[in-house]
């Protein structure tokens, strides 16, 4: 049996398959329906210091391309995160990852500092896509220097590993992945949705309830895997590749373009069997390869080919 | 089985260990491999602890696909899924309000209550005589508890008018408590809701939103309540229609 574990600083993975923030909640409500032990990480729903109610509905809309979500951040904030939702999902078989979401540097920090005191959080992932609430000339997470001190920030308040998560609308991701680097993650996570918007043609309306909202499966797939490829080239730390993993093939894409792991969203609503097939599937491919373990084929395609 | 212009019942052979679903539960249903979502659909009735049946009608992509599926194929449910329908008290009669597919909702429960000779009156509403589902709520097997009326828009069958219309028509003439059940478009759903609210009974909707993970976790099928966005497919689909924000502009529904 091959060795399908990976390690990001002291988060240690059973297997390079995590689950992505927000689609599975807080873990526990796919209970008995997704195999944790054959998950690397479970990445909780973003929490915020402030509980969210959210955007109106209709918060979905399946698109030939893959799904359109705008749940707007629903989350009971972290208070009760920690209070209520952390005790039940640490009874998974799965390193928890809890994702923050502040609106400014002092909110990340606070929450970065409250997450990683808990002891059932393994690691923290900063999602710099988050909506945010000063007024400036570049959104959060378009905007390297501001990343850079809002990591700096994060990284003074807790010791636990810091996972990065990019924004493929950001005009240059790589800048924003070095900045991010420099200033002490432990890895960056490559990458959120994309925005995108579908109008009902009879209704004359958007199908979204807040218009607009993040695409996310198929489609993402070519997207963050190019980004991927570019900022695994920039960086040294760990790159968790996501945006439409369904398949063993489609996250050894992801490894093959540079990405440590890869993270699992959309594609667990179609079939909550979907990590442990992937977990599997890469398996079966390192015993056909004859290899022990994963990290011969990361970064592979840049030896074989391009640049 | 086509029961209607573009409605169709399935009967799905589930495994000896599928749990009872209780009535106003539904499954999530891979439709078409290709598409990202499952579809959500009622369970509309199970016989013997072995037979899931589904009543869909076509609306797009998916319906369409699962309405194409071959016989003997093999489908892909997660569930049951969900809370249900409260049952009536033994003092209190059944009202069962559905319009069009929404029969859907209901038929598993007209069937539980058929079966403990519960005082059901089922109202059933269409545009017209040919798309009525009517004849998919069980048969009453004589006496008098239990009874199917009719509602169509354009008077080919049954009662000319909506079906809100006859539960106004109807609902005076009920002897003692009753409690009422409704499932369809959000429009029927709201004015349900307000004859309810008038007449002061107890009334619970089934609410219909779009899913993704069917099981409380992403947070995307939400339905306004008094007490903020809940559920459509953990908190509910069933929801007291006291409690529920219906605005006129959310009609169209999902
Ligand atoms: C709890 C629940 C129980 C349901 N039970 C039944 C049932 O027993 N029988 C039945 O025929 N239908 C039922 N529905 C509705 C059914 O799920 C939708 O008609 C179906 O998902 C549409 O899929 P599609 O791919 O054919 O349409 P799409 O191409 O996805 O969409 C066509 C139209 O249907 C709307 N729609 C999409 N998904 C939903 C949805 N989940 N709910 C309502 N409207 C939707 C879209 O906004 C669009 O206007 C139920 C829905 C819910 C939430
Ligand atoms: C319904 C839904 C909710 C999401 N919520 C969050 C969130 O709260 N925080 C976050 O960082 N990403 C969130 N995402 C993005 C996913 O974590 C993931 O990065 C993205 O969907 C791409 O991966 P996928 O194609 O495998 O889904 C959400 C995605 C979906 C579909
Ligand atoms: S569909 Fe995910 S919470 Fe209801």
């Amino acid at each position: 049996m091959p060795d399908l574990s990976v390690a990001i600083g002291s988060l240690r993975m059973r297997t390079p398959v995590m689950l992505a923030s927000g689609t599975v909640g807080y873990g526990a409500e796919y209970e008995g329906l997704i195999d944790f032990g054959a998950v690397g990480a479970i990445v909780l729903k973003t929490v915020t210091v402030q509980p969210r109610e959210g955007n109106r509905p209709p918060r979905l809309c399946e698109t030939e391309a893959g799904l359109l979500n705008a749940i707007g951040l629903e989350n009971v904030g972290i208070e009760r995160f920690l209070e209520e939702e952390l005790p039940r999902a640490s009874r998974l078989p799965a390193p928890l990852v809890a994702s923050v979401g502040g609106g400014d540097v002092e909110e990340f920090a606070e929450l970065a500092r409250a997450a990683g005191e808990r002891e059932e959080i393994a690691a923290v992932e900063l999602n710099i896509s988050c909506p945010n609430v000063e007024r400036r000339r570049l959104p959060l997470w378009a905007d390297p220097d501001r990343v850079k001190e809002v990591v700096v920030e994060a990284r003074t308040e807790t010791s636990k590993p810091l996972l990065v998560k990019l924004s493929p609308k950001a005009g240059d991701v790589v800048s924003v992945a070095q900045a991010a680097e420099r200033a002490g993650a432990d890895a960056l996570v490559v990458g959120n949705t994309l925005p995108g918007m579908r109008i009902d043609v009879d209704a004359r309306a958007p199908r979204l309830g807040n218009a607009t909202g993040g695409l996310s499966g198929p489609a993402l797939l070519p997207v963050n895997l190019a980004l991927v490829w570019e900022v695994s080239a920039a960086v040294t730390v760990p790159v968790v590749g996501s945006g439409g993993v369904r398949t063993a093939d489609h996250a050894l894409e992801y490894v093959m373009a540079g990405a440590t792991a890869v993270q699992v969203g959309t594609a667990v609503f179609s079939d909550p069997r979907a990590p442990s097939l992937i977990a599997s599937g890469l398996a079966r491919t390192l015993e056909r390869d004859g290899l022990e373990d994963v990290s011969p084929y990361v970064g592979l395609a840049r030896k074989r080919g391009g640049r | 089985m086509t029961v209607a212009r573009d409605s169709y019942l399935f009967t799905l052979d589930v495994p000896r260990e599928y749990p009872e679903p209780q009535p106003g539960q539904f499954v999530q249903v891979t439709t078409l491999a290709e598409l990202v979502l499952r579809r959500p659909f009622s369970v509309a009735g199970f016989r013997d602890g072995r037979h899931l049946e589904l009543l869909v009608e076509v609306r797009g992509k998916g319906t369409r696909g699962f309405a194409e599926a071959e016989y003997g194929s093999t489908v892909d449910i997660l569930g049951p899924l969900g809370n249900a329908f409260t049952p009536p008290a033994e003092a209190e009669s059944a009202v069962l309000v559905a319009g069009g597919i929404g029969v859907a909702g209901l038929r598993y429960l007209a069937e539980k209550l058929l079966v403990e000779a519960h005082r059901t009156l089922a109202l059933v509403g269409d545009r017209t005589r040919d798309a009525l589902l009517d004849h998919l709520f069980p048969e009453p097997a004589g006496g008098g508890r239990y009874r199917v009326m009719t509602a169509t828009d354009d008077g080919t069958a049954g009662f000319h008018g909506a079906v809100t219309s006859l539960l106004e028509d109807q609902i005076g003439r009920l002897e003692g408590n009753a409690r009422i059940y409704a499932c369809g478009p959000r429009a029927m759903v709201r004015e349900v809701a307000r004859i309810a609210s008038a007449s002061g009974l107890p009334c619970e909707v089934l609410m219909e939103e779009i899913m993704a993970c069917g099981v409380g976790a992403c947070r995307g099928c939400v339905i306004e309540t008094e007490g903020g966005y809940r559920t459509a497919c953990k908190d509910g689909p069933v929801f007291d229609a006291a409690d529920l924000v219906l605005a006129e502009a959310d009609d169209d529904g999902p």
